[in-house]
């Protein structure tokens, strides 16, 4: 009977080697097993993007994928934003400081896809911001200082980069 | 929102899961991208015994462009077509219409041939490789066999798979030279469920539409190949910023033939009136860009 | 307010970066579902899935026998043991409604908790729920309130004759001879669907046997944690003092999580009979049918003007479908008497009548949601004004302007019996025009475009931080009004507040720091606070109906004031000066001319360590509790233009400009407030645009997931302009509340702006959201009945 299976996977750049039952998403093994509560449940059917976290690279649904699918995989949550000094992410400050969250529930999620965003957009429009964060539901801020936030961490990307060049 | 019990296969070879279909029965399923797939086990809407997890056979991850076609693999997903400029140059109705499929997380994990085995009527791939005169490959117990698409899909939620079958990939011939194409759909979000959608094509000739492809998204059964609009549209001259009045007619053939369902989101009534306006805009789209031919 | 000899940077009114939301970005929150106790068991619920039937017998025998689970609680067990949910008496009540935790002989709604089953973990509960074998009797089902209330309608409560829950007739001013002397009289429908509050996060709770010293710890994601306290102990016949209740981190409230539910009274009573942790944690298929839902209204207003458009009477008929029971806490009447009573809203109105009800049906109870009845109210009205202005060929903004109290009024009792201070309706909608340039957004509108361009206005008076004058559930025997914090100075000389007034983001904390700060002199980063547990904080009744920054704020001015008084009349001694010429800056006390100064974490330390070297009436504890009652409301008020283009083929309405003026008082944090304003204009769209839960006509919910019930994303809100008109309240610190006031703005501006871009067509719309569909509709594209 295959309902439980080992897994091998990194999470936030260290190695975990646990048996999970296959049917437990990736968020609850997150959760529960690895107890990194950061990333959230909002809807365990996809909508609400609190769930998002980093899958090999790219965006992900963890309350759509199995922990069981995730052997070999490299996942990065909300907790591994930081840098090994325990600097913030840029993106994490720069929610920080303008202002993009209020009760914080959304934010895991909205931390992943915007970081995504820019690593494939460096220099996104307004639109652009709110096209890719449109799968991202918030419901205390209305998105405008979470726009703000990612288009201040574009906007601090370019001037450094226009002074590193210069 | 916890799934009930099933037995979980990540088989490595595509004859090993096609092994543990057979035997499954009908109380089997494909796991690819997960993403139609996951949200009915996490309501328990959908109670499989079996899940074979197709995520480990590499032998299906390939995105193949030749001359004549470009042929899609079981795993490729929604943003490697968007991440490949030879789709985006080639196939462009393909590649407007991956661009509105749900959401960037959901696009990284969703695959192409599992939209077309799964045949929401409100999914943008099965009318797109219905438009691009698509082909379906499938691979059972039995051996391989193909279907034009517009066979492939049977009705709402329903395709010609039968059991122990699943798609391997999706063929679409590469357009004529003077081909110009449109996608467009409705949804009351970016990203929902599309209330209706068009993937339109139009070769031109000097002016003359040579040959016209329509179908209309979301119409209740899976795609709905406008046929009687496309006949509006063939050998009439469609000049560029002058075929107002045949769009106009070949959008009324749309709403004269479709027959859409109600539901919670809007009612019959108010799908048959978008499809035709879809049905236009598309077919616009298509004869712009089609260009001066 | 604050003492002019303070020579520190205020902080009041800047925007001071909330420390509260460093955890949050890090991924470091402790949300109700993070808490993780030894042992724990875990709870699903069994929910009816017949909207209205007798139940006749429970088998849980299957359910009981599989492995992992510990027991399967059902309504029978608790007949007698605890008191079920009576519905609040109010004043204008029909007849009770008596709700049992888990249904006993009877379900009246779809959702409605069945069972409760127990099991190590969440799914091995789902999986036994599967078995538990029920038996029904299918009942009449009631799903239209125009219905439910005509004689002879099946009841949802047999001791609710026409299925009123609540039902209320006023009347103030000669309405009838208003109504017979008009120049004109105009009368409209208006129609508002269902909605919930959809947090992010639902609802939830993990109940503790014995944890620390309380017989029962119960940590809730809830908006008032001192009143579920209350009602735990007379449910459930314990010691109030026995009881701790925690308020976590916590996803969103908007009023939804501050309802008295079974299933968080059920977790606590397994605790207890368990002698084991148990949590439950609402997933969002339960939430869209066991957390309380919102508005579906139908209003038919009336108003009688002169010949100038000024208003001398309003008359409305309100029908509110208030769900199976009358919620507990806040009743049904909620709703059906703050939509009709507060209606008048920042209009003179002379005489006012209203016939308003809240008719039971099997549907999920309706209990309150950001600004409860004021949006419908409000939105009814305001399209109601552009009818009358398009009557009289008047200017929309002009009517209203002729019709809002003005300041020279005030104070201006208006037909409702409230009474209007201290805020300026006027000079937001002169500055939401001017901003918006309001004269060339009418003639662009009527540029030929291609585009179908309507233009709404919406002026709106919201009334924060209710003291105990004026009850915010009209009619309910809960009158909050009065709530306390604690300052304590600690040995080291950082100063720690401690509330009862818990956040879900509006940084409540923040903002008692910053008038801490400014008050006492204490620096900002030497002061933290703590709002969320019983055990910490003195008595407060939690955050709803905007007034945790008047409350909070204003009982931190008060405390302080007496604390203060205690730190310089010790520092006076100790540095040997009159009190009359010392100050507070940067945590040091200090003459003017800083000759002599002493760092209050010395005087801390000597108060603490020291203390047989101070004579004692100076050294009385530097701890002080006060309780605030502002008494009366402070008006917030504004005013919102929204334009919108409609696209005529496919009736999608789309938001092309908005501009919000508004009056919140004196700001503590502009961003945070900001946000708040922001965030409620965003749920007002969503009210306007999108948002419906559906039912069928057997009580079935149709909208069951986030893919049927749709909220805005970022791609539906656009960037608003905001602007002030800033008057100060009477309240301490001149602070107004600001959560609820936009999203009544919002519903009104977006209503409006669809409403007459149909116009321009001699179209019209009076049924919301204002679907594709409905517009199209509206424009006569499609037939009214398809």
């Amino acid at each position: 009977m295959a309902r439980e299976q080992s897994i091998r996977l990194t999470v936030n750049g260290r190695v975990y080697e646990r048996t999970v039952p296959v049917r437990l998403s990736l968020a609850d093994f997150l959760r529960d097993h690895l107890h990194l509560t950061g990333t959230h449940l909002g809807c365990e059917h996809g909508v609400c993007g609190a769930c998002t976290v980093s899958m090999n690279g790219r965006s992900a649904r963890s309350c759509l994928t199995l922990a069981v699918q995730t052997d070999g995989a490299e996942i990065v949550t909300i907790e591994g934003l930081r840098a090994a000094d325990g600097t913030r992410h840029p993106m994490q400050q720069a929610f920080l400081e303008n202002f993009g969250l209020q009760c914080g529930y959304c934010t895991p999620g909205m931390l992943i896809t915007a970081i995504e965003l820019l690593r494939e957009n460096p220099q996104p429009s307004e639109q652009d911001v709110r096209e890719a964060l449109s799968g991202n539901i918030c419901r205390c801020t209305g998105y405008q200082a979470i726009v703000d936030s990612v288009l201040a961490v574009a906007r601090d990307t370019h001037a450094s980069e226009k002074r590193e060049s210069a | 929102m916890k799934p009930a019990w099933f037995d979980y296969y990540a088989p490595r070879s595509l004859d090993e899961a096609l092994r543990i279909l057979a035997d499954a029965g009908p109380n089997g399923r494909v796991l690819a991208g997960g993403q139609s797939l996951m949200p009915m086990l996490n309501c328990r809407l959908l109670n499989p015994d079996v899940l074979v997890d197709i995520n480990r056979i590499d032998a299906l991850n390939y995105l193949d462009v030749t001359e004549h076609h470009l042929t899609v693999g079981a795993l490729v997903r929604h943003a490697d077509l968007l991440h490949d400029s030879r789709v985006r140059d080639s196939w462009p109705l393909l590649f407007e219409a991956t661009k509105q499929v749900a959401h960037p997380a959901i696009r990284n994990r969703g695959t192409v041939c599992g939209s077309v085995a799964h045949n929401d009527p409100a999914a943008e791939h099965p009318s797109v490789l219905v438009t691009l005169d698509g082909t379906v490959v499938i691979a059972g117990a039995a051996g391989r066999r193909e279907l034009p698409a517009e066979q492939f899909f049977t009705g709402i939620l329903s395709t010609a798979l039968q059991p122990g079958e699943m798609v391997v990939a999706v063929r679409y011939p590469r357009p004529p030279a003077g081909t110009g194409a449109g996608f467009v759909e409705f949804a009351r979000r970016l990203g929902d469920f599309a209330m209706a959608g068009a993937a339109a094509t139009l070769m031109i000739r000097d002016g003359v539409c040579e040959r016209a492809r329509l179908t209309i998204v979301g119409m209740g059964e899976g795609p709905f190949r406008a046929r009687a609009a496309e006949d509006v549209l063939v050998a009439h001259r469609l000049g560029l910023n002058e075929c107002d009045e045949v769009l106009t007619e070949a959008a009324e053939k749309v709403r004269a033939a479709v027959e859409p369902a109600d539901d919670v989101h809007a009612s019959a009534f108010y799908r048959r009136h978008l499809a035709g306006v879809m049905a236009k805009r598309a077919l616009e789209m298509a004869r712009t860009r089609a260009g001066m031919h | 307010m604050s003492d002019a000899r303070f020579i520190n940077q205020k902080v009041v009114g800047s925007s001071v970066l909330p420390d509260e939301a460093i955890p949050l970005v890090e991924g470091d929150g402790r949300f109700l579902n993070d808490i993780h106790l030894p042992g724990m068991y875990h709870v699903a619920f069994l929910r009816s899935q017949h909207a209205h039937a007798r139940i006749r017998t429970v088998d849980t025998t299957k359910a009981r026998a599989l492995p992992g689970v510990i027991t399967v609680l059902t309504g029978k067990e608790l007949l007698g043991k605890v008191e079920p949910f009576r519905s609040m008496p109010n004043r204008f009540s029909g007849g009770e409604s008596v709700q049992h935790w888990l249904a006993v002989d009877k379900v009246r709604f779809c959702g409605e908790a069945v069972c409760a089953v127990v099991a190590e973990d969440r799914a091995t509960a789902e999986d036994a729920a599967e078995f538990i074998e029920i038996d029904y009797e299918p009942l009449p089902v009631v799903t239209d309130p125009r219905l439910g209330e005509q004689e002879g309608a099946a009841l949802v409560h047999d001791t609710c004759p026409n299925n009123y829950l609540i039902k209320r007739e006023f009347e103030r001013g000669n309405v009838d001879e208003a109504f017979r002397n008009a120049y004109l009289v105009v009368k409209r429908k208006f129609k508002i669907g269902r909605k919930q509050a959809l947090c992010l996060e639902g609802r939830g709770c993990v109940a503790g046997y014995r944890e620390s010293t309380f017989g029962l710890t119960l940590w809730i994601s809830h908006q008032l944690p001192y009143v579920v306290r209350h009602y735990l102990a007379n449910h459930l016949h314990l010691a109030e003092n026995d009881i701790r209740v925690v308020v976590p981190h916590t996803g969103g409230g908007f009023g939804q999580k501050a309802s008295i539910y079974p299933e968080e009274f059920v977790c606590a009573y397994l605790a207890l009979r368990l002698r084991r942790a148990v949590k439950w944690v609402e997933d969002r298929l339960e939430n869209m049918v066991a957390s309380t839902h919102a508005r579906d209204q139908t209003i038919e207003v009336a108003v009688a003007v002169d010949r100038d458009g000024r208003i001398l009477a309003l008359s409305s008929d309100v029908c509110v479908d208030v769900g199976a029971y009358s919620t507990y806490l806040w009743s049904a009447g909620m709703e059906p008497l703050q939509t009709a009573g507060l209606m008048p809203g920042p209009y003179k109105i002379p005489a006012m009548r209203y016939l308003t009800r809240g008719v039971a049906t099997n549907k999920t109870p309706v209990g309150p949601y950001r600004a409860v009845g004021r949006p419908s109210a409000s939105a009814s009205l305001e399209l109601l004004l552009d009818e009358v202005a398009r009557r009289l060929a008047l200017d929309p903004v002009e009517l209203r302007a002729r019709n809002l109290i003005p300041v020279e009024a005030m104070p201006y009792r208006n037909a409702n019996n409230l009474v209007h201070d201290n805020v300026n309706y006027l000079a937001c909608l002169k500055l939401a025009a001017a901003k918006a340039q309001y004269e060339r957004l009418r003639v662009e509108q009527h540029s030929a475009n291609g585009k179908l361009r309507g233009i709404g206005i919406a002026c709106y008076a919201e009334l924060t931080g209710l003291g105990t004058s004026t009850a915010v559930g009209p009619g309910t025997l809960l009158q909050p009004g009065r709530d306390a914090v604690t300052l304590r100075l600690e040995t080291t000389g950082v100063l720690s507040i401690a509330a009862a007034l818990p956040s879900q983001g509006q940084r409540i904390m923040t903002a008692m720091r910053q008038v801490a700060c400014d008050e006492l002199g204490i620096a900002l980063d030497g002061i933290t606070c703590v709002n969320n547990d019983t055990a910490m904080a003195p008595y407060g009744f939690g955050t709803f109906a905007s007034r945790t920054a008047v409350f909070g704020s204003g009982a931190v001015i008060q405390a302080a004031k007496e604390l203060r008084r205690r730190i310089l009349a010790l520092g006076a001694h100790l540095l040997q000066v009159p009190v009359g010429e010392l100050t507070i800056v940067n945590s040091v006390i200090q003459t003017i001319d800083r000759a002599k100064t002493l760092p209050i974490r010395e005087m801390a330390e000597r108060s603490y360590f020291s203390a047989k070297n101070i004579p004692p009436e100076l050294n009385p504890g530097f701890e002080v509790t006060s309780f605030y009652d502002p008494k009366f409301g402070s008006f917030a008020g504004g005013a919102h233009i929204a334009v919108v283009d409609v696209d005529a083929q496919t009736g999608e309405v789309n938001i092309v400009r908005y501009v919000a003026a508004e009056d919140v008082g004196t700001i503590i944090n502009p961003a945070v407030v900001e946000g708040q304003i922001i965030g409620g204009i965003a749920q007002g769209i969503g009210e306007a645009l999108l948002e419906e839960l559906v039912y069928d006509e057997a009580g079935q919910p149709r909208t069951v997931t986030l893919a049927d019930y749709l909220v805005p994303s970022a791609l539906e809100i656009p960037r608003i302009e905001l602007h002030h008109a800033n008057t100060p309240s009477a309240a301490l610190g001149g602070f107004k509340g600001c959560g609820e006031g936009s999203i009544i703005g919002a519903l009104g501006a977006v209503t409006c702006a669809v409403a007459d871009a149909l116009n321009r067509r001699g179209g019209d719309i009076h049924d919301f959201p204002a679907t594709p569909e409905r517009v199209l509709k509206g424009l006569g594209i499609l037939p009214n009945e398809t």
